[in-house]
């Protein structure tokens, strides 16, 4: 008895217990991460593709995706258990499926065909095949078996280019054309609000015809040269045979890339994910977001991270200081302290509705009467938009940077404040040259973790500014430059779309891992950007050991 | 122990002899914490100009609250009250139209514990001109040298003014503080038990630095420390529960106090 006691007074156990209790965080930590890291990061591996005969003839083309064990009931009500594979098959517009399950007993040969090809196309998602004939850039019979894969290629990178001539001309023809639309929207919003008399409404559609007859001449040329390039493009194209012996040609600005993973090396494969990687950080969502790359979500985050953090940091730490410096301690403060730290806890969903309600009905609904009556009803700051996401996350951050904050403040010795002011200063001279600069590892502890809570938040996001596909980022070279009013992507965002929304999701669910691989990179490199700066600071400021 | 003291105050004996202006004056001074504690009863004292005043006493006999009320170090603390009248060449401290931040220019402090800014030696020194106004560079680099001159520091920093004030021994940042009182150009110099954390050669080097100041500036020093009082001091004041029990020449108040009570403390028999 005496024994368990002096066991308990030690607190053996205590040390297990603690120790159990990290051990536990650390694996729950490292099992989400590991899983994100496991599924996100062979997402762009090229895998070899494989071709299937199964007993009743059919034949199946592509790449292993996944492996599973089934429980079938056969007509007499025995049960077994099988082994079945999830293939990959691509061909969407011609079998209407991506993906097909096949019961491993009924496979009559595998094989790893050297010349199996992967598309990726623009739309329409993945094809698997063989090439069978082409339109050859060169002359036709400098092509012959050794060269005719790398002809092949050349022949898509003139399409390509082609395809890119096109969108320049289709741009300088809306560009041409800007001008007469927007004096044509003029005119038909002054007759809808009767903002304007006949008169100038005469006058506007003379201005009209003005610029009809000036650009008509450059206008039909452009046109002509547009009609030209797609027709030479349209000529470009592929047959291609699928695993059942279908032929399809397809003219070749269609596809995005093709390549034969069964014949690449390690080394080829290597680049070739770094090429994907690459592609994924730069480019636009294609394929209602299963597609291609994130670009303009990595921007809306980290732009409206940034906007939340200017937002939030100069309000907090004002507050603070006012609760520490300023107001008389007593009930009232106590009470102003325990409503802030509560307010942390509100779910962010209400916030959301704030920001809907408060941000972009009251006050952008003000500013659009104020400052954008000529095109209302069309909304300009009414609606959803990078700024009112950012404010309204700045709002949900705000009591965790005034209570960091709160705490640095509260860090300062007191012997430097009373120094600070024995020497003459004012009030607001100690705050400045004394308690902000001591206090400045713990306002940006604030920041650290506001950073942290508002990359991570969806909820409010969803009903305040972030859409599934923005036509345009929020920061471009058009006046002025940066756009607040727009509506912006943003990665949690995509997570939830591409994960839950999407038409594919068989297809989509590897970019959801890659996705939240990336969000979690994203927050960890701005903390360590915040961390580095505090730790700067924490030496600067270390306070006096004597 | 007698006899040290007796040593000390000998030579100190000259300084009583000649004609002395006062500079501060504390008329019926009593001071709250709260309205039921009262800290300071009825103190009437008048501190004479450059000259070292004592303020000794047992722990809690509000000598360190008294020497915060000269410069108004106390108004920091919610829920004090203060009634009589401090007046520093002839002006009350209290009334309206005083301005503290010129108030604590002219009445500089030394704290018990020194506390010198997370910064380099330089702008510590430069702080109080800096907040007061001077802009100069000239000036601040002026000041800077003859304030670290004065208080015995500069031989040991001239090389190193650019390195964190925090970097120093726990005498030269007490010594610090001295010279950035100093900067400020005060006129009274308010030292709180300043040496009571340091070493005894620390310790030796403070009261040394207090030597030269002496010519100049009315220093008014807190100390726990009989010997200290009757090395440094030229006058010495006996505090008890918040009353003035004493105020006389150093060397009359530990040879020949005129109160019992001073005498059973300076020879030991209490506190």
């Amino acid at each position: 008895m005496k024994r368990i006691l002096s066991f308990w007074k030690r607190g053996d156990s205590f040390i297990l217990i603690t120790a159990g209790g990290l051990l536990f965080s650390i694996f729950m930590v490292v099992l989400i991460v590991g899983i994100i890291m496991v599924k996100g990061l062979g997402f762009f591996w090229p895998s070899d593709i494989e071709l299937f005969q199964l007993k009743n003839g059919e034949r199946f083309l592509g790449q292993v995706w996944d492996t599973e064990q089934a429980r079938l009931t056969d007509k007499n009500g025995k049960v077994r258990i099988v082994n079945q594979t999830n293939i990959k098959i691509g061909n969407r517009d011609i079998y209407g499926r991506d993906f097909v399950w096949i019961n491993n007993d009924d496979i009559v040969k595998k094989s790893t065909p050297k010349n199996g090809v992967e598309f990726e196309r623009w739309e329409y998602g993945n094809m698997y095949g063989f090439i069978k004939s082409f339109t050859p850039v060169s002359s036709k019979d400098r092509i012959n078996k050794d060269n005719f894969f790398s002809e092949a290629q050349k022949s898509l990178k003139k399409a390509l280019a082609l395809k890119s001539q096109i969108e320049e001309k289709q741009n300088a023809i809306n560009k041409l054309l800007t001008p007469l639309s927007k004096l044509q929207t003029e005119i038909s919003l002054s007759e809808i609000n009767k903002t304007r008399s006949k008169a100038e409404i005469e006058n506007l559609r003379k201005q009209e015809e003005g610029i009809k007859n000036s650009i008509s001449a450059k206008l039909e040329l452009l046109q002509s040269e547009l009609l030209k390039l797609k027709e030479e493009n349209a000529g470009i194209k592929m047959t291609i045979v699928t695993a059942d012996g279908k032929s399809v040609t397809l003219p070749l600005y269609k596809f995005v890339r093709f390549f034969r993973p069964n014949q690449m090396s390690v080394m080829e494969k290597a680049g070739f994910y770094l090429t994907k990687v690459w592609e994924f950080l730069t480019e636009d969502p294609r394929e209602s977001n299963t597609e291609g790359g994130v670009f303009p979500a990595i921007f809306g985050t980290v732009l409206m991270v940034i906007l939340m953090s200017i937002a939030v940091v100069p309000f907090g730490v004002l507050a603070a200081l006012y609760l520490n410096e300023y107001a008389k301690q007593g009930f009232i403060v106590r009470m102003i302290r325990l409503a802030i730290a509560n307010l942390a806890g509100v779910p962010s969903i209400v916030f959301g509705i704030f920001g809907l309600g408060f941000f972009v009905y009251i006050l952008g609904g003000t500013i659009d009467r104020l400052f954008f009556s000529s095109t209302l009803p069309e909304p300009t700051f009414g609606t959803g938009g990078i700024l009112w996401a950012s404010l309204t996350l700045a709002l949900l951050t705000l009591p965790v940077v005034v209570v960091a904050t709160e705490e640095g403040i509260l860090a300062v010795p007191k012997a430097n404040k009373e120094g600070s002011l024995a020497l003459g200063s004012t009030k607001w001279q100690m705050i400045r040259k004394i308690v902000l600069p001591n206090a400045m590892p713990g306002i940006l502890t604030g920041v650290i973790l506001a950073i942290s809570r508002g990359a991570g938040e969806v909820a409010p996001l969803m009903i305040t500014g972030v859409v599934k596909l923005a036509p345009s980022l929020p920061l471009d070279g058009t006046f002025p430059f940066i756009h607040l009013e727009r509506k912006f992507m943003h990665l949690g965002f995509h997570i939830y779309d591409v994960g839950f929304q999407s038409p594919n999701v068989e297809a989509a669910l590897p970019m959801v891992y890659t996705t939240a691989l990336l969000l979690i990179v994203i927050v960890v490199a701005l903390n360590l950007l915040a961390i580095y700066m505090r730790n700067n600071l924490k030496k600067k400021y270390k306070t006096s050991t004597f | 122990m007698n006899v040290d003291i007796g040593n000390a105050v000998r030579k100190n004996e000259e300084a009583e002899t000649s004609e002395e202006r006062i500079v501060l004056e504390t008329k019926d001074l009593n001071f709250y914490y709260t309205p039921e504690v009262k800290t300071l009863k009825n103190i009437n004292i008048s501190i004479p100009e450059k000259k070292v005043t004592a303020f000794i006493g047992p722990s809690g006999c509000g000598k360190s609250t008294l020497l915060r009320c000269f410069n108004r170090m106390n108004d920091l603390i919610p829920g004090v009250k203060l009634e009589g009248k401090i007046e520093i060449d002839g002006q009350d401290i209290y009334s309206p139209e005083v301005n503290l931040e010129d108030l604590r220019k002219k009445v500089g402090m030394v704290f018990q514990k020194s506390n010198p800014f997370p910064m380099d030696i330089w702008e510590n020194v430069a702080f109080g001109p800096k907040v007061n106004g001077v802009t100069d560079k000239v000036e601040l680099e002026e000041l800077v040298v003859s304030s670290l001159k004065q208080a015995d520091l500069w031989r040991e920093v001239k090389d190193r003014l650019k390195t964190s004030a925090l970097d120093l021994s726990g005498g030269q940042q007490q010594r610090l503080c001295i010279a950035r009182a100093l900067a400020n150009k005060p006129e009274i110099i308010l030292m709180d038990e300043p040496a009571s954390a340091l070493d005894p050669i620390s310790t030796n080097k403070i009261e040394e630095t207090i030597e030269e100041l002496r010519a100049n500036y009315t220093i008014i020093i807190v100390t726990h420390n009989m010997q200290q009082a009757a090395r440094v001091s030229d006058y010495t004041a006996f505090l008890m529960t918040g009353d003035l029990v004493e105020f006389n020449s150093t060397s009359t108040l530990f040879t020949n106090p005129d109160e019992k009570l001073t005498e059973d403390y300076i020879t030991g028999r209490f506190g």
